[in-house]
Order: structure tokens, then sequence, then C-alpha cells
């Protein structure tokens, strides 16, 4: 087994840079849309036979067990080169949950299928009214015998077409707390009663879903964390989440894509469009820094405070900054759905400009985030 | 429903006149324009309708600027704003500022009566979609490489003019070229030998052209202005376009803006309605004041044009109401679709059309920084003596 973090930093830059441009397929570059399972399933797999696809996981589940300053190496080496996101709920969210809170017979079921991509998962927390306010959700399961009967509809749920499995929040009691009757709930996606009806976005794909129960039975040992205690699972999970949003990943790639095109057209000519790319380009620079704080956390294995809130709120508003930049630098392109010609390189302008929208949505919104900052962290009332 | 300024109590005829023409406007936006229009338009060869653009004419609407020797009734940029403003409001993907107003004034403003004679009252009738092919590079102010050669009487044409609007369903284009030492206009029809259009498809659902010339013969009779008046007639029309464009800005950013108050008031999270959580309110109230700044600015702007002035007084004005204008209307945009959450994001629901009308719009004509600069450049900003 090799001990990656005992090499160098410029040794494990080289051999990532070398297996991705060994492995990534040349046409999967740069994609201006997220990708489906289809499309990239290849190069997880790819990733998967090679060791590679779960970097940061511990090594005794299949991962590299990387230290932060590592994965951030590996980040860098694919945005470098273009490499498109994989379906990748299982890696960053419910394989981490069952890694802390699943049973030894969850862990033995689900760890291994994750990193082999046999199961590909989605996520089904959000209901029509049930957005912000998640733990108004009222998606019902009713243990009979050994099974829960699940009934009611989730929406949102991310390419949950692509999905064999699904981790759903029920509830499973009605007469207490609204936050006490909630339970999490592993779902094969085939279980009859089960139909998932693509929505399109307004960047024109199908990228995520509505997900109805209609009397689906789900064995009562696929709960975690026990009955009722979803909210507990899901909030841990969040934190997960808040630190993998909150990564410099989405901005610094649409920042390379940007100087790629200012450079193309002559930007840099102009001074004050240098201005606002410099100030990007350390906005970038100090969400790494801040970014490092809350992984060093992680890794030495303590709690992540509240305030890690702040990563996921600067990495998308920082996002959206360098979308409008793009656009207000692409001039009359800037108002394009598609790629098109700048300066002699084809880009999708609008594709960032797009998808800077729903990143101050999900995993809880930007508003919502800073609520938790004024109270948790702030201390304000309310 | 936001509420507009109310009217004056003793009105005068100017205004009441525009006052008249909102309201008919209003009124067929209420009767015709329907945002689900937008999502079968866009299945569509051409993406607009040219029933209801004809219908459009009936109103007086494509003639409202022209001259009344061709039909027209030789109304203001002020009044033709509030018609567009109000059109806007609802979702108008027909091309009532690229044609009537860019291209119909930049005809008119040109030295060939008898080309006027012929093309600007089918215009007028609704019979004819005229489109601008100005601009090559991604800036306005991207110099005009393009070539009038003059051949005899006649002239050939070399160049390529990129980001079209019309590109679909225009039935010819004005095209400006480097012609002796000025700009020269010419008019070339849809499919002239030589003239090859290619499509793209812009955010808002419409498509945008790249028109390429190559060796195109434009006969004496086709010259939409010479060189000696082009630049001029250019910079006025185009003036006027920014104008009017802002003003279909600032009816989608009303629309926009109006959706969302509705649904802060109407979605419930957390027992209440979103709307009552002041973090949203202050920023609704950010976008509303946006909004009105635009629409003071926008009538400030009318009328000073409509007084007239040297030819940088012109730019400048023009250039201010657009930079405003998108801005405002960029930053109403991406809060609508914040504020709405994930139905904002989605095409099933309208909010999107506002958004996506409004990123084309604020880029066509040139964005918000590149209006700032001519502004600057034409106002003699730190240039003071
Ligand atoms: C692209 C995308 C992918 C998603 N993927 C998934 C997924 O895989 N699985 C899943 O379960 N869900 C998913 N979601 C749903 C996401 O979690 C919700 O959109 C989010 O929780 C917000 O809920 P909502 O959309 O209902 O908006 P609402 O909660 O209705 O919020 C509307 C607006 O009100 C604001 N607001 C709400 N409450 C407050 C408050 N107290 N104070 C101030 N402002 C407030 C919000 O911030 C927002 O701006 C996804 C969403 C998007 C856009």
């Amino acid at each position: 087994m090799t001990n990656w973090n005992a090499m160098s930093d410029e040794e494990f830059r080289q051999i990532a840079r070398k297996f991705i441009e060994d492995n990534y397929p040349q046409k999967l570059r740069y994609p201006s849309k997220r990708l489906r399972w289809a499309e990239i399933k290849d190069w997880y797999f790819t990733q998967s036979k090679a060791g590679w696809i779960a970097p940061g996981w511990p090594v005794e589940h299949g991962g590299m067990g990387l230290a932060p300053g590592k994965l951030i190496i590996w980040v860098e080496e694919q945005e470098n080169y273009g490499v498109g996101r994989a379906p990748d709920h299982g890696l960053t969210m419910i394989g981490p949950t069952i890694i802390q809170l699943g049973s030894p017979e969850q862990k033995a079921q689900y760890l291994p299928k994750i990193i082999t991509g046999e199961h590909v998962w989605g996520q089904c927390y959000s209901e029509p009214n049930a957005g912000s306010d998640l733990a108004s959700l009222r998606t019902e399961a009713v243990l009979d015998g050994d099974h829960f009967v699940v009934n009611g509809q989730k929406i949102w749920s991310t390419l949950a077409q692509d999905a064999t499995h699904l981790y759903v929040l029920v509830r499973t009691d009605k007469n207490v707390k609204k936050q006490e009757g909630i339970t999490f709930l592993l779902v094969d996606a085939n279980t009859p009663g089960i139909t998932i009806r693509p929505i399109m976005t307004i960047a024109g794909d199908d990228k995520f879903c509505e997900v109805f129960f209609d009397n689906v039975r789900v064995p009562a040992a696929n709960v975690i964390g026990g009955v009722n205690k979803g909210w507990t699972v899901a909030k841990t999970q969040l934190g997960f989440e808040r630190i993998f949003l909150g990564s410099p990943k989405l901005p610094q790639y649409a920042l390379g894509r940007l100087e790629d095109i200012a450079m193309k057209i002559g930007a840099f000519d102009d001074a004050l469009f240098t201005d606002k790319f410099t100030q990007l380009k350390l906005d970038v620079a100090d969400l790494n820094a801040l970014y490092r704080r809350y992984t060093e956390i992680v890794r030495r294995g303590g709690q992540l405070p509240p305030d890690v809130s702040m990563l996921k709120v600067w990495s998308t508003e920082t996002y959206a900054r360098i979308a409008s930049l793009m656009v207000e630098a692409a001039g009359a392109a800037g108002g394009l759905d598609g790629a098109t010609d700048l300066g002699g390189m084809t880009e999708d302008i609008m594709t960032h400009y797009y998808y800077a929208r729903p990143a101050t949505i999900y995993g809880g919104s930007n508003e919502v985030q800073r609520n938790i900052l004024s109270r948790a962290t702030l201390n304000l009332p309310g | 429903m936001m509420s507009t300024p109310a009217a004056q109590v003793a009105e005068d005829p100017a205004e009441e006149q525009r006052r008249m023409l909102r309201e008919s406007a209003l009124a067929f936006a209420a009767n015709e324009l329907k945002p689900a229009r937008m999502r079968t338009l866009r299945l569509q060869p051409v993406q607009f309708d040219r029933k209801l653009w004809k219908t459009m004419a009936e109103m007086g609407w494509t003639g409202l600027m022209l001259p009344e020797a061709h039909g027209g009734s030789a109304l203001g940029i002020a009044d033709m704003s509030a018609v567009v403003e109000e059109l806007s409001r609802a979702l108008l993907p027909e091309p009532l500022v690229a044609s009537a107003v860019f291209a119909g004034n930049l005809i008119a403003h040109g030295d060939n009566d008898a080309l006027k004679a012929k093309l600007l009252p089918a215009l007028v009738a609704g019979d004819l979609i005229p489109a601008v092919a100005f601009q090559e590079g991604l800036k306005i102010d991207s110099p005009v490489q393009s070539r009038a050669e003059a051949a005899g009487k006649d002239f050939v044409l070399n160049g390529v003019k990129s980001y079209v609007r019309p590109g679909a369903g225009a039935d010819g284009f004005v095209v400006s070229a480097k012609c002796g030492d000025g700009l020269g206009l010419f008019w070339i029809p849809a499919g002239t030998t030589g003239a090859e259009l290619k499509l793209e498809r812009s955010t808002d659902g419409t498509d945008i052209g790249t028109l390429t010339l190559k060796n195109v013969k434009v006969g004496a009779d086709n010259v939409v202005a010479s060189a000696k008046v082009g630049a001029a007639a250019f910079d006025r029309a185009f003036n006027e376009a920014l104008i009017a464009g802002s003003a279909e800005l600032l009816g989608l950013m009303r629309g926009a803006l109006d959706m969302t108050t509705n649904y802060l008031r109407t979605r419930v999270q957390f027992g209440k309605p979103i709307g009552s959580f002041q973090a949203l309110q202050h920023r609704a109230v950010d976008l509303y004041l946006q909004q009105e700044l635009t629409a003071a600015a926008l009538v400030e702007v009318a009328r000073l044009f409509e007084e007239g002035g040297s030819g940088d007084q012109l730019n400048a004005l023009a250039s201010r109401i657009k930079a405003r204008a998108s801005d405002a209307a960029m930053q109403i945009a991406r809060e609508a679709i914040q504020m709405h959450g994930a139905i904002g994001f989605t095409d099933e629901y309208d909010v999107g059309f506002y958004f996506k009308r409004i990123v084309a719009l604020s880029a066509w004509l040139g964005n918000s920084a590149e209006h700032r600069r001519r502004y600057a450049a034409c106002s003699g900003i730190g240039k003071k003596t």
C-alpha cells in the first residue's frame, strides 16, 4: 500500500497529474454541463480500479487517506486538466455518513459498492413545502412488520434519475417536536412504488428530479442512526456537505477558465479588468486559506464549528462574482447560450452564470448559512 | 402588484398621450402576451410570432417613431420607451427595439429617400423585419473592418458582422462598412448572394446571427446612408436603440420583481411567509430602488435626448441609461432566482424567462461596463479644464 502522505507534495503532484493525463477522456475535458453517469462512469471505474476514487476516505474503507494538503493538490490537478464532476453523493455524503454512523453490516453492504461504482446515490431530503425549513418534511414512513412503508413526495434530488440508491429523510413520528420525529433511511431506487421524474433547469439540462413514493416497502434494517434520530444524522452529514460545498473547487475552476478567456481576448490590456480579476484571484486564494483551517480540523478528527458555514458563503459567492465578470468580459458573447467563439477558443460563457445561481441555494441557502452564523457564531439574538 | 407613481392631476397633452400609449400596450399585453408562448416559440425556426408582429404594426408600434411621410407617427423616444416597457414587462420576444427602433430609425436617418419610401411603409405595415448588422468584435467599440468598395455607382462589400439581432426571421440587414474615409450603411436583403447568415442561440431563446459578406454587390439604390451621413445616422439610431433597449430592460425588471415580491408574500417556510424575513425584505427594497433609479433616469434621459445636444452629449445620455438598466436588471435577475429558491432555477417556472431575456439584452448593444466607458469618454470625465 502506497503511503501517499509520506511523499513530498511535488512528487505526489506529478503522480496525480500523470494519472489524470493517462486516464481522463480527452473529449470530456472542460465539460460545459454537469456530466451524467453514463458519460463519466468509465472515468469513475478507472479511478476505482486504481484506488484513486475516494482520496479522502480512510484506507480501511478503500480510500487513500489523503491529508488535506494532498487532497487540495489532487483537486487542483483535476481542475488544471478540466476534469468533470462525477455523481459523487456516495463519495462525499452518504459514504462518510455510513463510515461515521452505520452499523458494521451497513458498512460492509454499502461502502465497497460506492468504491466500485456499483451503487450510485441520490439525496432525497427536500419536499415542495420543506426547503429551507427541512424539518417540516412530511413524507411518511409507517412500520409494518420488519418494513417501513413510505409515502410522499421529494423534490430537487440531484441526478436521481441515475441513482441506484436513495438516502431519504422520512417522518416517523408526528406527535413530537418536528426535528424529533424524523428518520434516515437507505432505499433501493428500484423498489416498487418509486417514480422518478426529471425536472428541466433553466440551463437546459435535467439535473434534478422529483421522486414520488407510493407505498414503498423499505427494510427496517435500512435505518441509519436509529428511528427518530434522522435529524441528528442529517446534521452530521451537513457538516461534510458544508465543507465540501465550501471547497475552493468551483471558484478555482471558473477562475482558471476566466483567465484563459481573458488571455485570448486581450482583456488584461484593460487595467480595470485586471484589477477586478486580481481581486477575485485573491478572494480564491484566501478561500483556500480558510478552507485549510477546516480541513485541518477534519484531519485531526475534530468537530467542525458552526462557522464552517463561512466557507460555503464565500466559495459560492466568489464563484458567482467570477461568473459575472466572465459575462462582462465577453461583451456581446455574454448573452449567448452554449459554446461560442472567443478570440479563437470555444467556451460556454453562460454555464457558469447559470450554475452560480443554484450554488447559493442548495446545501442550505446562503441566507440560512448567514442565519446560522449570526446565531451560533456571533451569538446574536433571534 | 407593485404600485406605479400616481398620475398627475393636471396632465399636459404629451403626458396624456404617453399614458394612453402605455394603457393600450398594457391591454395588449394582458390579452396577447402569455409567458407560455416563450416555451413554444423557442422551438420554432423563427422564435417570434410574425402574426403577432403584424398586430403590433396595426397598433401603430412598428412605425411609432418613423416619419409621417412613410406612414409612421413621428413620436419621440419617450413615447416609444413607454410602449416598449409595458410590452416587455409581459415578455416580448418580438424584435420591437431591434427592428422598429434600431433598424427602422437607422433607415429613416439615412439619405436615400427612394429606399425609405420602399422599406419604411413595409416596416410600418408589419411586413418587413429588418435587423442592424454593425458589430465586429466582442465589444461595441471594436473597430469596423468591413469595407465597401465603390464599383461605378455600386458597391462591393466584404466583412463579418456578429451578434445580429434578430438573426432568425430578419428579412434584411442594414450593414455598416468603411467606405472611403467615412462609414456607409447598406441594405442587404436576406438571402443575397455572398451574404451568409450563421445562427447562434441567445440566452433568451432567440437566434442571433453572424453575417459573413463575400463580395456582396449592393446597388446605389440600396445605399441606406452615404459615407457623408452614415456615422451620424448610426450614432443617432444606436443611441435611440440604447434608450428603448433600456426601457425593455426596465419592463423585464418590473416583471421579475413583481413575480418575486408576490412569491415572498405567499411562500411559507418556518411557519411564515419568507417575505417576513428581514434579510429578504431589505434586499427586495434594494432591488426596487435599482428599478426606480432606472425608471427615473429613463424619463430624464429620454427628455434630454429629445431636447437635443452635441453628439457627445447624446452618446453620454444613452450610455448612462444603458449602463444603469443593464446593471439593475442583472442584479434583479440574479436575486429573483435566489429569492425563489430551487423552483426559480427550473424551466417550468416563468421567472427564468425574465432572467434569460435580461442576460441577453444586458449584453446586447453593449453591457454596463462598456457603456460606463463610453459615458466617460463622451462626457469628459477626468478632462476638467
Ligand atoms: C441545483 C439544486 C440541486 C439540489 N439538490 C438537492 C438534492 O440532491 N437533494 C435534496 O434533498 N435537495 C436538493 N436541493 C434542494 C435544496 O436543498 C433547496 O432548494 C434548499 O434547501 C432551499 O429550499 P427551497 O428551494 O424550497 O427554497 P425556500 O426555502 O422556499 O427559500 C426561498 C428563499 O427564501 C430564503 N429563506 C428561507 N428561509 C429563510 C430565513 N429564515 N431567513 C432568510 N431567508 C430565508 C431562501 O434562502 C431562499 O432565498 C437542490 C436544489 C438545487 C437548486
